[in-house]
């Protein structure tokens, strides 16, 4: 008890107005604004990869594997938070065996499972199959047989077969497209569903998540590969850059437009809820949404990346502009979420309080482990890197 | 490779590249035509089925072992868990099992405000009391701590709901010393709003109006007492009701704040910055 109100005694200095009584305690903290975002990461960078086999943008190329692989180690990691915050990971396996089609929540294993098993892990195989092979035959120990059991001890590498391969991811990539949609739309979906809490209930919602998603993701995938090459020593392609930024600008401004477009309607709307969420936006939201989100994850990147397409800037600039940008963004999108997900409880039901939220440090829901959950991705993909280069496509594909 | 294993995957490897030779007992027309149709399929795809075939063999095996097999009989539950809760020791009896012996609390009970409290609200699960009245007895509480439960003042509770802020309620009472719990009307209605209306009453007791009457500006049908939002008090709906005390010209005692009413607040509500329950505070 003296813990709970040890607890509960800061949040209560912060009340302002009128709250109920159970809205003291926020139920969503951080762990679930962190699960939108590591899913938005792995939609993301699946449309990123799907530029390049399905829209055929060659000059992204050199980030196809490396953004199916970010995509595949986001989304290893991607529910984690969920079991974390649900307390009892070993029950989430009733969601697949006695499936609850009423429950928008319970559905996620299903899509989760179809977009795993249907898409990612369908595609990266097809994609390294052939390479797999050749890598198993020049390896050595422990390496050459898992290469092998993920090739499934296939052997062919014949050019039909490999014309095969080619014609599988494309067709996967296809269908991912949908399904990259419908993973992240769908989160942005459980949020705009619920009619009670006026800050998420949007039809837009699904919508605006997607976008940002993508946003995210080629922001990450664009990132990651900068820091890759650059601690391998290699050279970057100036090229691929350049139309990576491309698309993240114009990405951000469709995003921007979304999310502009379900403020102003919010506002025009002016439903009973409008005071209390303005009061929430020029109070508590201040900094997360209107400097963190919306200045530095939202405007400056825009005029960073803008400023690139007006003016011609030297190359060394452009990479320092990307990266900075790209890291900006981040930080933005996390706002996004946090914003979303925490702001949409901050206020009273009642619409006449705000309550606030404490972060703990340690703890199944603390600031560790949620740092935690953001660390094992980058861990997950240092280790696919290992197994699967991504770097050698450029060769092989000059080879071919 | 040892030996063994380079056998084990020369064969297996031959189960994909179409040079495997099918030993079923069947006619060898149907064996041509299903060895046709196998070497159509690409190496990959026949090599991915293990997975596939792999992960279905698992859902459906965790489902036989783990799903109940009653379950969706009904609905999303298991079947027998209804005859799990049904087989449960019952404690509680219903009202009307009580009322076959307490004829005279039905008696008083029936037309008083608590008609729809079961009596086992109060006096816990009578179940065995109904098996064996005197071995059983039921006990209802007579403390202070029971009845706030419900009336103590809340303000998501609805307006006449009777409240009550039980620190300055009668201290140290027992609520049953006045209250019959069948009907527990008070000995006398309480003569002013403030029974229900607590929270406006504490805010008019810091203010100067506390020595104007409810009534004053609100006039009240009788009936409000009784059926609260059906008769509901009247309010003031213009600047001259405050004005009848605050204007320069008013006839009331010189120590009340004036203004001018023509040019203070100009269109405004006198209440639109001024609570008239407690004016002191713009």
């Amino acid at each position: 008890m003296d813990k709970l109100i040890e607890h509960l005694w800061p949040i209560l200095k912060q009340i302002t107005g009128y709250i109920y009584p159970n809205e003291i305690e926020l139920h969503w903290g951080i762990l679930i604004v962190i699960y939108p975002y590591i899913t938005g990461l792995v939609a993301g960078a699946f449309i990123l990869a799907s530029l390049v086999k399905v829209f055929n943008v060659k000059e992204v190329q050199p980030t196809y594997r490396l953004s199916l692989l970010t995509a595949l180690a986001f989304l290893i990691v991607a529910p984690m938070p969920l079991l974390a915050h649900l307390g009892r990971p070993e029950r989430s396996l009733e969601i697949f065996l006695t499936p609850n089609r009423s429950s928008a929540m319970a559905m996620f294993g299903f899509v989760y499972a179809w977009y795993l098993m249907a898409v990612l892990l369908l595609e990266i195989w097809f994609e390294y199959r052939r390479d797999l092979i050749i890598w198993a035959k020049e390896g050595k120990g422990l390496k050459k047989w898992i290469q092998r059991f993920i090739a499934l001890f296939s052997t062919d590498t014949s050019e039909k077969s490999v014309e095969f391969d080619k014609k599988a991811v494309k067709a996967i990539t296809v269908i991912g497209i949908p399904s990259a949609f419908l993973l992240h739309g769908y989160v942005g979906f459980i949020f705009g569903s619920v009619k009670a809490n006026p800050w998420w209930s949007s039809v837009l919602m699904p919508i605006v998540f997607l976008f940002s998603a993508i946003v995210s993701g080629i922001a990450l995938v664009l990132l990651i590969y900068m820091v890759v090459t650059l601690v391998r020593g290699e050279e970057l392609d100036i090229v691929c850059l350049d139309k990576l930024a491309s698309f993240l600008f114009y990405v951000m401004i469709v995003d921007f437009s979304l999310e502009a477009l379900d403020f102003l309607h919010r506002l025009y709307e002016s439903e009973e809820s409008i005071k209390i969420l303005a009061q929430l936006i020029s109070g508590k939201l201040f900094t997360s949404l209107v400097v963190i989100q919306l200045l530095i994850g939202m405007i400056l990147p825009l005029i960073a990346l803008a400023s690139v397409k007006l003016f011609k800037l030297p190359v060394e600039l452009r990479k320092h502009i990307y990266f900075v940008s790209t890291l900006l963004i981040q930080v933005g999108i996390f706002a996004t979420r946090w914003n979303v997900v925490i702001g949409g409880q901050l206020f009273s039901k009642s619409f006449r309080g705000l309550t606030a939220y404490k972060m703990t440090l340690g703890g199944a829901e603390g600031l560790l482990v949620s740092l935690g959950f953001l660390i094992l991705p980058l861990l997950i993909l240092y280790v696919l890197v290992k197994i699967l280069p991504p770097w050698q496509v450029k060769v092989k594909i000059s080879s071919n | 490779m040892s030996l063994p294993s380079a056998i084990f995957f020369s064969k297996f490897n031959s189960f994909f590249d179409n040079s495997y030779e099918f030993s079923y007992n069947v006619t060898p027309l149907t064996m041509r035509k299903v060895k046709l149709l196998w070497n159509r399929i690409p190496d990959q795809l026949k090599r991915l089925l293990i997975p596939v075939i792999l992960v279905i063999g698992l859902f459906i095996a965790m489902r036989h072992l783990f799903v109940p097999s009653d379950f969706g009989k009904y609905g999303h539950y298991r079947a027998s868990a209804v005859e799990e809760v049904a087989s449960k020791e019952i404690k509680y009896s219903g009202h009307r099992v009580c009322e076959e012996c307490h004829d005279d609390i039905v008696e008083i009970k029936k037309n008083s405000y608590h008609r729809n409290v079961a009596c086992e609200v109060c006096h816990g699960p009578a179940a065995a009391h109904t098996q064996d009245p005197e071995g059983n007895q039921l006990l209802a509480p007579t403390g202070r701590g029971y009845c706030p439960l419900c009336h103590e003042y809340l303000p998501s509770r609805p307006t006449g709901f009777p409240q009550i802020v039980s620190e300055s309620h009668n201290p140290m009472r027992a609520c049953i010393s006045c209250h019959d719990p069948h009907d527990p009307k008070p000995p006398t209605v309480p003569k002013e709003c403030e029974a229900c209306h607590a929270d406006i009453a504490r805010a008019k007791a810091l203010s100067h109006h506390v020595y104007l009457s409810c009534t004053q500006c609100h006039e009240t049908p009788p009936e409000h007492k009784v059926r609260p939002r059906e008769f509901r008090p009247k309010k003031p709906n213009n600047r001259e009701f405050c004005g009848t005390c605050h204007s320069k010209d008013a006839p009331s005692p010189k120590e009340i704040p004036r203004v001018d009413m023509a040019t203070h607040g100009e269109r405004y509500m006198c209440w639109q910055c001024h609570y008239p329950h407690l004016p002191e505070v713009h």
